[in-house]
């Protein structure tokens, strides 16, 4: 398993797509950081910045994008080059594979969320931010995003057209993320609105079971595909 | 050791794999044939685990390919179809990354990747990324994947496709060489390669077995008249009354001019029967010359095309039959429903008791019709 996590995360950085992600996601957060510098009224508070620049719009919908970007690729292209025999006929079992498809991804998306620690530090030189609060969103986005991963590994599982995957992923994303402003019930079913929560300090549990239900249902679900092909192939 | 029992797969109504069964010894080589769509693929794909069959177990090195996957695939060295590979990473990392997938021990590893790169002749690229690698070595990669981690069966799709005769030559001596330690089924529709290189030959079509057995046996079975292909100089014109003097020989025939003046022939007789001592004998008495003399070898592909006919024409056979009486049936329908038409017309137009020519013309117009329809069928 950890031999497929490390050629997983190798790939991403030797094609684009890892710098990629990497780049768009901190120059969204840093345009985050910047509009909420700029136009805070008055008095900046450095005690929520941190905090505050998560719940930005472009965050968010960049997010919703960049994350089906970094899974689409997982089985879809594996598929697609045949090299799914390769990883398929070795002892390691299914399970196991989709796993480390998980944490590879997830890895990734650490990397870059380790960077927005530069803000941390920022905020620290100028002002007293409000660590626990910052840690607390970090954790809800965190769980935000192995939700969201999971789904997207799902996604690619169901398609060798990696187009295809990502556009599954982008459009339940995207549903989900407006579906409470039109339904008053769909707020239950957004993942994004549940993230707010976690903005204002609060680890609700919840929640966080949601979060943690719905990545490993995601999991089983791919798990489940995979098998079911080994017969209909 | 292999053994595939009473093995099935069925997509939907199609059946690739109709109930097969054979076995395979530690340390042989079996070659799968078979044309294009016979399921030698989906057999082996089934034998590697990477599909489930609908019925029949798989047993590798005792280990059931659907109830032990793991232990079992741990055995299996497999080189798909195609020679799939992770084109971003370079040759050595590809090898690392097999050896890594097949759980080889950490502190081997290294030694084992660079004796499978040694022994697969890829030192002089094993930096070089496999997109940028030719066809042959790309080949050999996939070969090295299959080999890391010295496993005992080694599963083989086509081996040889795609490269040149030299490499060709190298790769079949490196299978040779493996199958003395390993059991190697490999798949190919080069039937040279596999009587040359294989022990055993499993012949497959359309997902049943059709034969099973040494490429030798298989040669000499389907064999069943002795052809010698002679060429002499025969200034008196006298080789073709040669068939009445030798009892034995079934027919004679003239085959072609040489260039300079002699003549070929081909002389048949019966599978017991070897002439060639005969014509050695005779021939000159006649004041033949005899310039060569070799007897036909029945090659595997011979004996392939026989096999494969075989099955082939029975199944053809039932298919003429209902072509035919479809035909039949079609021509039939015909013949009773013009009559009938043409009569219905011509009631129709006499009710209307009007333009009595043009209901001639119409008539007349209306037999062509049938006429040309009618030849139209035969056609």
């Amino acid at each position: 398993m950890w031999a497929i996590i490390k050629k997983e995360v190798k790939t991403y950085f030797l094609s684009p797509i890892g710098y990629v992600f990497i780049g768009i996601f901190l120059l969204a957060f840093s345009i985050s950081f910047n509009l909420e510098l700029r136009y805070s009224s008055g008095i900046i508070d450095f005690q929520k910045i941190f905090v505050y620049i998560f719940t930005y719009l472009p965050t968010i919908l960049v997010f919703a994008f960049l994350i089906p970007m970094l899974t689409m690729r997982s089985f879809s292209e594996e598929r697609k080059n045949g090299t799914e025999q390769l990883l398929l006929t070795s002892p390691i079992s299914i399970t196991k594979i989709v796993i480390a498809k998980f944490i590879s991804a997830l890895i990734i998306v650490l990397i870059a969320l380790l960077f927005t620690g530069i803000f941390i530090g920022i905020t620290c030189f100028f002002g007293t931010p409000d660590i626990p609060a910052a840690l607390v969103t970090l954790l809800g986005f965190i769980l935000l995003c192995m939700a969201y991963v999971a789904f997207g590994i799902f996604a690619s599982s169901l398609t060798e057209n990696q187009i295809i995957a990502a556009m599954i992923s982008i459009v339940t994303f995207v549903i989900t993320w407006v579906l409470p402003e039109f339904i008053s019930s769909g707020s239950n079913f957004s993942l994004i609105n549940m993230f707010y929560k976690f903005t204002t300090g609060q680890i609700d549990i919840a929640y966080t079971i949601t979060y943690l239900a719905f990545t490993v249902l995601c999991l089983i679900l791919t798990i489940t595909v995979m098998q079911r092909r080994k017969s209909a192939r | 050791m292999i053994e595939v029992k009473n093995v099935t797969k069925k997509y939907g109504n199609f059946t690739a794999v109709d109930d097969i069964s054979f076995d395979v010894k530690d340390g042989e080589i079996v070659g799968l044939l078979g044309p294009n769509g016979a399921g030698k693929s989906t057999t082996m794909n089934m034998i590697t685990g990477f599909i489930e069959s609908t019925q029949g177990n798989i047993i590798v090195n005792g280990y059931d390919i659907s109830k032990k996957p793991g232990r079992a695939k741990k055995q299996i060295g497999y080189m798909p179809e195609g020679v799939p590979s992770y084109q971003e990473l370079t040759a050595k990392e590809f090898v690392k990354y097999m050896a890594e997938l097949k759980l080889v021990n950490r502190k081997v590893l290294k030694d084992e990747v660079q004796n499978v790169i040694k022994q697969t002749g890829l030192e002089d690229v094993q930096n070089k990324l496999i997109k940028n690698l030719s066809r042959g070595y790309k080949q050999r990669v996939s070969m090295a994947g299959a080999l890391v981690g010295n496993p005992d069966v080694l599963i083989l799709d086509e081996p040889t496709v795609g490269l040149d005769p030299k490499q060709i030559l190298e790769i079949r001596n490196l299978i040779k060489e493996l199958g003395k330690r390993h059991t190697v089924i490999l798949s190919s529709h080069i039937l040279s390669e596999v009587s040359q290189i294989c022990e055993r030959v499993i012949i497959i079509n359309k997902g049943k077995i059709v034969a099973i057995d040494t490429p030798e046996n298989l040669e000499t079975k389907t064999q069943n008249k002795n052809i010698i292909y002679v060429t002499v100089e025969d200034k008196n014109e006298k080789m073709l009354g040669i068939k009445e003097k030798v009892k034995d020989i079934e027919t004679l025939e003239y085959i072609k001019d040489n260039e300079d003046g002699t003549k070929q022939y081909k002389i048949v007789s019966n599978a017991e029967v070897d002439l060639r001592k005969k014509l050695f004998d005779i021939l000159p008495k006649e004041d033949i010359t005899i310039f060569e003399l070799k007897k036909a070898e029945v090659s595997l592909e011979d004996a392939f095309m026989k096999l494969i006919d075989d099955t082939q024409e029975n199944k053809d056979k039932k298919e003429c039959n209902i072509d035919k009486k479809n035909k039949q049936d079609n021509e039939k329908d015909k013949k009773e429903k013009l009559p009938k038409d043409s009569a219905e017309n011509n009631e129709k137009k006499q009710k209307e008791g009007k333009n009595e020519n043009l209901k001639k013309d119409s008539n007349e117009q209306n037999s062509k019709d049938i006429k040309e329809e009618k030849e139209g069928g035969e056609k």
